[in-house]
């Protein structure tokens, strides 16, 4: 097709042309190999520095009264000789003798006079640790616990240091003493052992890498998407090529996908050489000890895995690098505006990057920052639900298609390409708004993707409590849908002077479509049970949705009868039919083809039922409903067959034994296929309303047919 | 026939104070097949919003203009396909050659990759471009740039040609070098839209010119008519006395 040959075209002139450029080489080739290995020697080597002088400078300790230091002092030389006494017991070759403690060798005792001359020096860190003991050290009087208070500063890392330090002497000097007790009253070794502890830690070394890597990758793909982004957008501007691209015969969006494509494949390739820099670096310079603990080594595999979670997070980025890049004129006001864009980024990436988020709830749609959770699940070796993964890809596909629709929307718009046809605010400022027939591709792409989270969070927010029913999130549902799906898209459009009548589709329907929306109506339950056995059979029932269809039905039975309609299926089928087949297919159908705004339109329908077991009933539904809308150039055909649908679904719950008997289905079999004549008697019905639906009414001459392309 | 249509073009443009200007205020002429048509104007007469208003890179605030029987705000990729647009301040992708560029823009005109390359040869050949074809752009001098542009306007070979101010800061030599290949156009068959404000220029080439002051048409014709209209042999003195500049610079020099 045409389409890709000239986005192909776009793809590798660009390529060639980015790749040519030295910043873009320095970025990303000279960056990855030369900066990362020297930072993380410099680090490495900082760090082991630090600790290596923990070891060797001495720790100052205070302790109240002379006395007691000198008995301190005793017991740290008594520690210091029995340790030598029992590591030369130990063949020194094995683990044991090599993981030894080591004495105190480092330690300086200073004796204080008050407490808080003691507390204070701690405080201005002039000595790391302070001892109280309550009296004299009895370590010889079997009845006799000595007391010994340790005051540290837990913001003091040496503080911290010494506290450990002299905490190990005195259980090892305790252990020693306990033993001797033991011995001399004849008791056995475990007498006061009657259990032993043991714990060990399974983190994995990837696990320490988990923590901090994503982030750090996070950076280095936003590093390397940053300069093509800027250069291929506002750069074409700056340099004067841009008028003699936008005279070419490419339409816009062509060319933005092609710009889009090229800035994250450097993203990727970025990303890589620095993976592989940083992989090599570790591996060459021999520190993969020293980051990933004692396990040793990183497995490729999981730099593999790192790899390929940064692919969907480049395409997300370089799709909000090329809309923000869009609006830009010049290089300089392209970089204004990432600066604000990668610290948003780096928010939800932070929050997401923290040792106790974990992947659900919310965080599975924040954009950015489900990337990195979903990256950190994998390297801490998690196991993610396939649904989670799917709504992951789902919701970041969806964020950078809107941002790709935008972008296409602003680029190349002459309030951008020419700095005398006025500011973009003008593009926001009402009074020089023009009236259009229907709202863009990228203002409907926006909406939705800026509403699935919002709605995400209303139903995650509303979701029923183990031993609540479902009347809660019905009656949050039967609020919000109307102010969200409908009353916001509605003012949108009023404020950019959107034709609403056109948008919403509000118009008298032909009568055979009013017919056919009927009779899919009443039937597209048939096909969407059977859909439904077949799933149940491929794959089983997931829990969740189980669990979600009892609250459900609790529900239902709590409500009156009027309310169950009314929330079920009144106010969705109004509101959904509206957002869906009214503002998003209008949008949808501004620039793209007849089936692919309809295709589009239904799977962003069937993402926002959220269960990927309802996604396929609900896409199929979408897609109907959306050619019905089509078709018949109305939004009526579509609200009657989507009520008769729910108002179904509602009935057969309510009524269930009424109506599995006036099936013929067995009451306990709810998964088994539908009697013969039910499936040719809603088949039929289904097909012909199908069938019914596919004349179309043809537009009626409008005052205006289309909005005036902006150089498309 | 009139290959390019202009009706009735207007184009507002927002104020920073929230005013409008009209940079292009009603304004209608045609333009013969096989002609350079000239539009004359002194700086912010609308000459360049009014090109851009032809070619589909900015859309009208009201009225319609169609090139080669296409409307270009309805069929703005028709309009393209049979336009070749030039500007003086055109710029050309520095990282790529003279070769690839034109290459690239030929595969921008749907025209397959083997017949792309034998049409980029053909131009170079033609423009005398062969010396530097292989420099990447960001190489070259003014007025070799400027030839690849014009290589780069006419790389799909369309019946129309918009240029504005082609020969603006070029040198002597370039300049005539530029204008050849215009003519040389013009003879073989093209529609050419020329903006400038070197009269002599105008004087030389162009088959008709409109006289463009503050967005209308002060006056078009041919030069014999426009002589005739005002009384004055030169096209500089024409176009000072239509626009009824006389008065304005006798006060300044006095």
């Amino acid at each position: 097709m045409s389409f890709h040959r000239s986005i192909r075209t776009i793809y590798g002139k660009e390529l060639v042309d980015i790749l040519r450029d030295r910043r873009t080489l320095i970025a990303m080739i000279v960056v990855p190999i030369v900066l990362y290995p020297l930072l993380m020697l410099g680090s490495i080597q900082a760090v082991s520095y630090q600790a290596e002088s923990m070891e060797d400078e001495p720790l100052v300790v205070g302790i109240l009264g002379e006395q007691q230091a000198v008995e301190l002092q005793l017991l740290i030389e008594r520690d210091t000789l029995a340790l030598r006494q029992e590591k030369e017991q130990l063949d020194p070759e094995s683990d044991e003798a090599i993981q030894f403690p080591s004495p105190l060798d480092h330690f300086q005792l200073r004796s204080f006079a008050s407490p808080e001359a003691l507390e204070t020096s701690i405080q201005n860190r002039m000595i790391n640790l302070g001892v109280v003991l309550s009296g004299e050290i009895r370590t010889d009087m079997p009845d006799r616990t000595n007391s010994v208070q340790l005051l540290y500063d837990f913001e003091d890392i040496r503080s911290m240091f010494a506290r450990n330090r002299l905490g190990e002497m005195l259980e090892r000097t305790a252990d020693r003493v306990r033993t001797a007790r033991k011995q001399h009253l004849g008791l056995p070794e475990a007498f006061d052992k009657p259990f032993e502890i043991t714990a060990k830690d399974l983190s994995t070394p990837s696990s320490i890498l988990g923590q901090i890597l994503p982030l750090i990758l996070i950076l280095m793909t936003i590093t390397g998407a940053i300069y093509p982004a800027i250069d291929l957008t506002a750069g074409e501007r700056e340099r004067g090529t841009l008028e003699s691209l936008m005279v070419s015969p490419v339409p816009v969006i062509d060319l933005i996908v092609g710009k889009f494509l090229v800035v994250t494949t450097v993203a990727i390739m970025g990303a890589a050489l620095n993976l592989a820099s940083v992989t090599a670096t570790v591996y060459f310079g021999g520190f993969d000890k020293m980051i990933a603990g004692t396990g040793g080594g990183i497995p490729i595999v999981t730099m593999v895995v790192i790899l390929l979670c940064l692919i969907p997070f480049a395409v997300l980025m370089s799709a909000i690098m090329i809309a923000v890049c869009s609006f830009a004129r010049t290089f300089k006001e392209a970089q204004n505006y990432v600066t604000p864009v990668i610290l948003a980024v780096l928010i939800p990436g932070g929050i997401a990057a923290l040792p106790a988020t974990r992947l659900e709830g919310i965080m599975l749609v924040m954009p950015v920052g489900n990337m990195v959770l979903l990256a950190k699940e994998f390297l801490l070796g998690a196991t993610v639900p396939a649904l989670h993964i799917v709504m992951v890809l789902i919701s970041t596909t969806l964020y950078a298609g809107a941002a790709v629709a935008l972008a296409a929307n602003i680029f190349g718009k002459e309030s951008v390409v020419f700095a005398d046809a006025g500011s973009f605010k003008a593009g926001l400022t009402r009074g020089l708004i023009k009236p259009s027939a229907r709202p863009t591709i990228s203002m409907g792409l926006l909406f939705v993707a800026v509403l699935f989270p919002v709605w995400f969070f209303v139903q995650a927010a509303f979701s029923p409590g183990p031993d609540e029913d479902a009347s809660g999130l019905l009656h949050a549902t039967g609020v919000l849908m109307p102010v969200l799906f409908v009353i916001l898209p509605v003012a949108m459009a009023a404020y950019w002077k959107i034709d609403i009548r056109n948008t919403f589709s509000l118009r008298v329907p032909p009568l055979r479509h009013l017919f056919a929306g009927i009779l899919v109506g009443v039937s597209a339950w048939v096909p969407a049970h059977e859909l439904n056995v077949l799933q149940q059979f491929l794959f089983g029932i997931p829990q969740n949705v189980i669990e979600s269809a009892e609250r459900m039905g609790e529900a239902l039975f709590a409500l009156p009868v009027a309310s169950v309609f009314l929330l079920i299926a009144l106010v969705p089928a109004l509101c959904e039919e509206l957002l869906f087949r009214g503002f998003l297919l209008s949008g949808l159908g501004s620039a793209a083809k007849k089936w692919t705004a309809i295709l589009v339109a239904g799977a962003v329908f069937g993402v926002f039922h959220f269960f990927l077991f309802k996604f396929p009933v609900t896409f199929v539904l979408g897609i109907l409903l959306g050619y019905l809308c089509w078709q018949s150039r109305s939004i009526l055909p579509g609200i009657i067959a989507h009520f008769l649908h729910n108002a179904i679904g509602a009935t057969s719950a309510l009524w269930q034994e009424e109506w599995l008997g006036w099936l013929g289905v067995q009451a306990d079999d709810e998964w088994a296929h539908l009697p013969l004549r039910v499936l040719v008697v809603g088949g039929v019905v289904f097909v012909g309303g199908v069938l019914m639906m596919s004349r179309r009414k043809e537009p009626a001459r409008e005052s205006y047919t289309t909005t005036i392309p902006d150089g498309s | 026939m009139d290959v390019v249509v202009a009706d009735n073009l207007v184009k507002v443009f927002p104020t920073p104070d929230g005013r409008e200007k009209r940079a292009v205020d009603g304004l209608s002429f045609r333009v013969q097949s096989g002609h350079i048509y000239g539009l004359l104007g002194p700086n912010g007469a609308g000459k360049t919003t009014t090109l851009r208003l032809l070619s589909g890179l900015m859309a009208p605030t009201s009225g319609s203009a169609s090139l080669g029987g296409f409307d270009v705000s309805t069929q703005p990729n028709d309009v393209k396909r049979v336009l070749g647009f030039l500007t003086a301040n055109t710029g050309l992708y520095q990282r790529l050659t003279a070769r690839e560029l034109l290459v690239y823009f030929a595969r921008l005109h749907r025209i397959e990759p083997d017949a792309s390359a034998a049409r980029a040869e053909e131009l170079i050949n033609w423009l005398g471009i062969g010396d530097f074809a292989a420099l990447r752009c960001g190489a070259l001098s003014t007025g070799q740039k400027q030839r690849v542009n014009i290589a780069r306007a006419l790389v799909a070979d369309p019946p129309i040609l918009i240029m504005d101010e082609p020969t603006l800061g070029l040198d002597v030599l370039s300049n005539r070098i530029i204008l050849e290949y215009i003519k040389r156009e013009r003879d073989g068959g093209k529609t050419i839209i020329l903006s400038t404000h070197y009269l002599d220029e105008a004087e030389d080439m162009c088959d008709r010119i409109g006289l463009l002051h503050d967005g209308k048409l002060v006056a078009e014709g041919d030069l014999a008519s426009l002589r005739l209209l005002a009384g004055e042999e030169r096209l500089s003195n024409i176009f000072l006395k239509l626009i009824h500049a006389n008065e304005k610079v006798e006060a300044v020099v006095r």
